[in-house]
């Protein structure tokens, strides 16, 4: 229980501590983006709406004498609400409504390509690491070139490759654009028939990592007394390697799932560029590019609290899946 | 376990510098090999290639003698920009590699050298910049920072804040650990300064860790860079190989075919990434000696160098005869030298002996628990089963020896802490032998006869749904008792069975095992370096050293007229333990 409870705290903490970081950042930079982007509103031909100037002003800093610790609270409080203002590359739609459509695209893109990576990169090093010094030793520098590759060359390079010059996978986009989003099974075909090169990006270049962090503990593993145990103990191999060896083995990559995820959501932002993916990815990069900087700060936050929230699920599983931290504290 | 070979030891600092050294071997020199030429080729390239900037009227063109790489849409050199942009990502990557590493080491190093509220606070700090996003965040930060000012060491000083977070845990965990080792506890002790205890005593030991830290920092900063050039966002003014694939991308390059555009640039980045990478794995091999390449030898499978012997008399269960076990390797260590040895049925033999003279090999040697580079030469091991008669262990097939382990012949290791598998509970790791050896046991029936074991060896039934961390060191090696009794095997070996417990759980356990020899009647071979303790229990005790038997005899014998000058100093070098507390050892069911 203690446990939970500790990394509970832990993830408010780090939540409290990336709004504040979004909070400062912008105050603390030079130029004054309120003023860009309510010079934009007016080009769309929209009024100066006072709301919408303070939903900037609170995200991103005001020249007014309001105490900064009473725009802190009331910036906390437009989060909570999800009011982030409008957004200017995409006017007249609120923010919030812009990352609404985004954030499903980039959920199940990455979501399905990490489960994938994982459970490929992890059989596939135990096995490797099990069958050491057999041919399979091969793999492991093979698929160390792999993550050394950047994401959005492998990319490009699978484009050239299965879309332009093959033919077997659209260039870009998430679905056929006369398709209307909805739940039919036409929709649904086209958008996972878009999301094969995108996800094969993803698990391409981060199952290296997977594989060699399961194979080096493996190989640690296999050298405890607790699999020379099960050995004496007449068991059969499978159940060796997978109970005594094998479930040992996982608990450091799960333990290190935060840091591979950090590099999976980079990855991810610049494969979506490569693919005009409609998803976060690609609407941070269009904030970016048109000084947005309402959506960015949103899309910033969200992206945040995402991998926070799947960290938290991820140290969850290593409490029920190692018995140790339930009772160790 | 005994550890013969000496590159398994931990590394000392005594040992120096010649240990971190890293290993030649294919790998390191291919990673190397990609590592200068890359370097070689950002450093002198420029010199040698034109001006990259030169705008031509060819545009597009493919490779051809006078563009070896081509020419981009307005008919730039793509060599000459490759040779500028390799220089340019490589000046980011080690610009970010050196700030990284530095920051990850004050807040790892020093935050866990120092301990207490600075430890707590420089740990969470690490940990909450690690799960922060790191790329989401260098894009807003570059977004708001105007392109005038976005320069090299602007964007190096982002991706060295946002990227050093991983390896301040990973420098964190190992200097908690060797802040305990006894070398750097002795340096405090001796009053030395906190700067000179991490500088002479911690630095170099993680040297090795450090290096490796710097490698992936490297690499990360140059991916990172390239997938922020990529995007645009990247310094300004600035030509590297994110940038090149940025104007590529720009430039319709995919669509246009024009692979000699965007293939290199992605190239030298995976070339590199892979050289650094394969040099890494070198450095892991220094960290962690057990990833290193493992040879398997031909023809490493048991072969028999003897017939085995016929055993000698009829209540003879386990015969080792002429028995050698080698550490193959490049100067070849023979652990066991030619030991013959005859285990009676219901006896119990000790086996004794410092540790390193090879009782814990030849333990294993038995049921051919050994594991390469450790191969058995020369000799037999034979076992008079009741049913089945003699079997020879050293020619059973792998489904046969498997089968016999644990049925016949079951063993209690030394350290208990570490020989019961930390994920499963106590009932999972005494039912998985009898789900595999009796397949027709009901699951009521398994239940309860590993209940029934528990309670045998004194351990409180309800501790099956336990694990192994919440019973003590005692309890878990009373679990390993009954474990190797829940197939009521002929023979047990006990390898130091009570070495790690306090003296008075020591003998609780000792009077446990002959107890229950007394009741089920199995065979002992006792491994220890405990010869008092042997003079009490055994039946018959032999003496090792140096992997050959000196003494072999019945216990009384050895007590009195020990034959060989080594057994006389192990005998003298202890005081007398025997007489009344031998009693109170065997009291406990002597037949």
């Amino acid at each position: 229980m203690r446990y939970y409870l500790r990394k509970l705290a832990f993830y408010l903490v780090a939540l409290w501590a990336a709004v504040t970081l979004n909070f400062f950042i912008p105050r603390m930079m030079p130029g004054d983006p309120v003023d860009i982007l309510m010079a934009k509103l007016q080009q769309r031909g929209s009024g100066v709406d006072p709301s919408a100037r303070r939903a900037y002003e609170l995200l991103l800093g005001t020249d007014s004498d309001e105490p900064l610790f009473r725009q802190y609270l009331s910036y906390l409080g437009n989060l909570v609400r999800g009011d982030f203002g409008i957004s200017v590359s995409d006017f007249p739609t609120p923010v919030s409504t812009v990352i609404a459509t985004s954030l499903p695209w980039t959920v199940a893109l990455v979501g399905i390509a990490t489960v994938l990576a994982v459970l490929f990169g992890i059989t596939l090093g135990v096995f490797v690491g099990w069958r050491r010094g057999t041919w399979l030793d091969s793999l492991v520098p093979a698929t160390t070139v792999l993550s050394a590759v950047p994401y959005f060359w492998l990319a490009l390079i699978l484009v050239a490759v299965l879309g332009s010059a093959l033919g077997w996978f659209p260039l870009l986009g998430g679905y056929d654009v006369v398709l209307t989003p909805g739940w039919n099974a036409d929709f649904l075909g086209s958008a996972l028939y878009h999301g094969v090169l995108p996800a094969l990006t993803i698990v391409v270049s981060s199952v290296g990592g997977w594989l060699l962090g399961t194979r080096n503990m493996m190989v640690s593993a296999m050298a405890e007394d607790y699999v020379l145990t099960a050995r004496a103990k007449g068991l059969r191999e499978g159940r060796v390697m997978i109970w005594y060896a094998a479930r040992n083995a996982v608990l450091p990559s799960v333990a290190g799932f935060a840091i591979s995820l950090g590099f999976v959501v980079a990855g991810s932002i610049v494969t979506e560029q490569v693919f005009a993916y409609p998803g976060i990815g690609s609407k941070l990069l269009q904030a970016v590019q048109n000084n947005d900087y309402a959506l960015m700060q949103a899309i910033f936050l969200v992206i945040t609290v995402a991998v926070l929230a799947a960290n938290l699920a991820v140290d969850l599983l290593y409490g029920i899946i190692d018995p140790r931290t339930r009772t160790g504290g | 376990m005994t550890n013969l070979s000496p590159e398994l030891l931990e590394p000392r600092p005594s040992a120096g510098w010649r240990n971190l050294a890293p290993r030649w071997s294919p790998k390191l020199a291919v990673g190397s090999a990609l590592i200068l030429t890359i370097t070689l080729f950002g450093l002198v390239g420029p010199l040698l290639v034109g001006d990259p900037d030169r705008i031509d009227n060819i545009g597009l063109t493919a490779p051809s003698g006078g563009h070896l790489l081509g020419t981009t849409q307005t008919g730039q050199d793509v060599l000459a920009q490759i040779a500028y942009a390799t220089r340019g990502s490589l000046y980011i990557g080690v610009l970010v590699g050196v700030m990284a590493t530095f920051l990850s080491a004050l807040f790892g190093i020093v935050g866990a050298y120092i301990g207490g509220v600075v430890d707590e606070a420089f740990s969470l700090f690490s940990n909450v910049m690690l799960v922060i996003p790191g790329l989401p965040l260098v894009i807003v930060i570059s977004a708001f920072v105007p392109p005038e000012q976005r320069g090299s060491w602007t964007i190096a000083l982002v991706l060295a804040i946002t990227g050093w977070a991983a390896s301040a845990r990973v420098l964190r965990a190992q200097t908690l650990s060797l802040r305990g080792r006894d070398y750097v506890l002795a340096a405090r002790v001796a009053g030395e300064r906190t700067w000179r205890v991490i500088g002479v005593e911690i630095l170099p030991n993680l040297l090795p860790l450090l290096a490796s830290q710097f490698v992936f920092a490297v690499i990360a900063a140059i991916l990172s860079e390239a997938g922020l050039s990529f995007l645009g966002l990247g310094a300004s003014s600035s030509s590297t190989l994110g940038t090149m694939l940025y104007y590529a991308q720009n430039g319709f390059a995919l669509q246009r075919g024009a692979w000699w555009w965007f293939v290199p640039p992605g190239l030298i980045i995976a070339l590199f990434g892979c050289g650094l990478a394969l040099v890494n794995f070198s450095i892991d091999e220094i960290i962690n000696p057990k990833l290193r390449d493992l040879r398997r030898r031909v023809g490493a499978v048991t072969r028999r160098a003897t017939d085995p012997a016929p055993s000698p008399g009829d209540d003879a269960v386990l015969t080792l005869t002429g028995l050698s076990v080698t550490y193959q390797g490049e100067r070849p260590v023979r652990a066991v030298r030619e030991v013959s040895l005859t285990l009676r049925r219901g006896e119990i033999l000790g086996l004794a002996g410092e540790s390193g003279c090879g009782k814990t090999t030849l333990a294993y040697a038995v049921n051919r628990l050994y594991r390469p580079p450790a191969e058995v030469t020369a000799g037999s091991v034979t076992f008079r089963d009741r049913v089945d008669g003699d079997l020879d262990i050293l020619a059973l097939t792998p489904e046969e020896l498997r089968a016999f382990r644990w049925s016949k012949l079951s063993m209690v290791f030394q350290g208990a802490m570490n020989a019961l598998n930390p994920v499963l509970t106590i009932r999972r790791q005494l039912e998985d032998v009898l789900t595999t050896h009796r397949p027709a046991m009901s699951r009521k029936a398994r239940r309860a006869r590993c209940a029934e074991l528990l309670a045998l060896v004194g351990v409180d039934p309800r501790r099956l749904r336990s694990y192994p961390h919440e019973l003590s060191g005692g309890m878990r090696q009373r679990v390993m008792i009954a474990m190797a009794l829940l197939l009521e095997p002929q023979v047990v070996i006990m390898d130091e069975p009570t070495t790690a417990l306090d003296v008075v759980v020591q003998r609780g356990i000792l009077r446990e095992i002959m107890r229950l020899r007394g009741e089920l009647g199995f065979a002992v071979l006792f491994i220890t370096h405990d010869l008092p303790l042997l003079l009490e229990v055994a039946d018959r005790i032999a003496i090792m050293l140096d992997g050959q038997i000196v003494e072999y005899g019945s216990a009384e014998q050895v007590r009195d007229q020990p034959r060989h000058a080594y057994t006389r100093r192990l005998l003298d070098s202890f005081p007398s333990l025997t007489g009344e507390r031998g009693a109170f050892v065997r009291s406990g069911g002597a037949p």
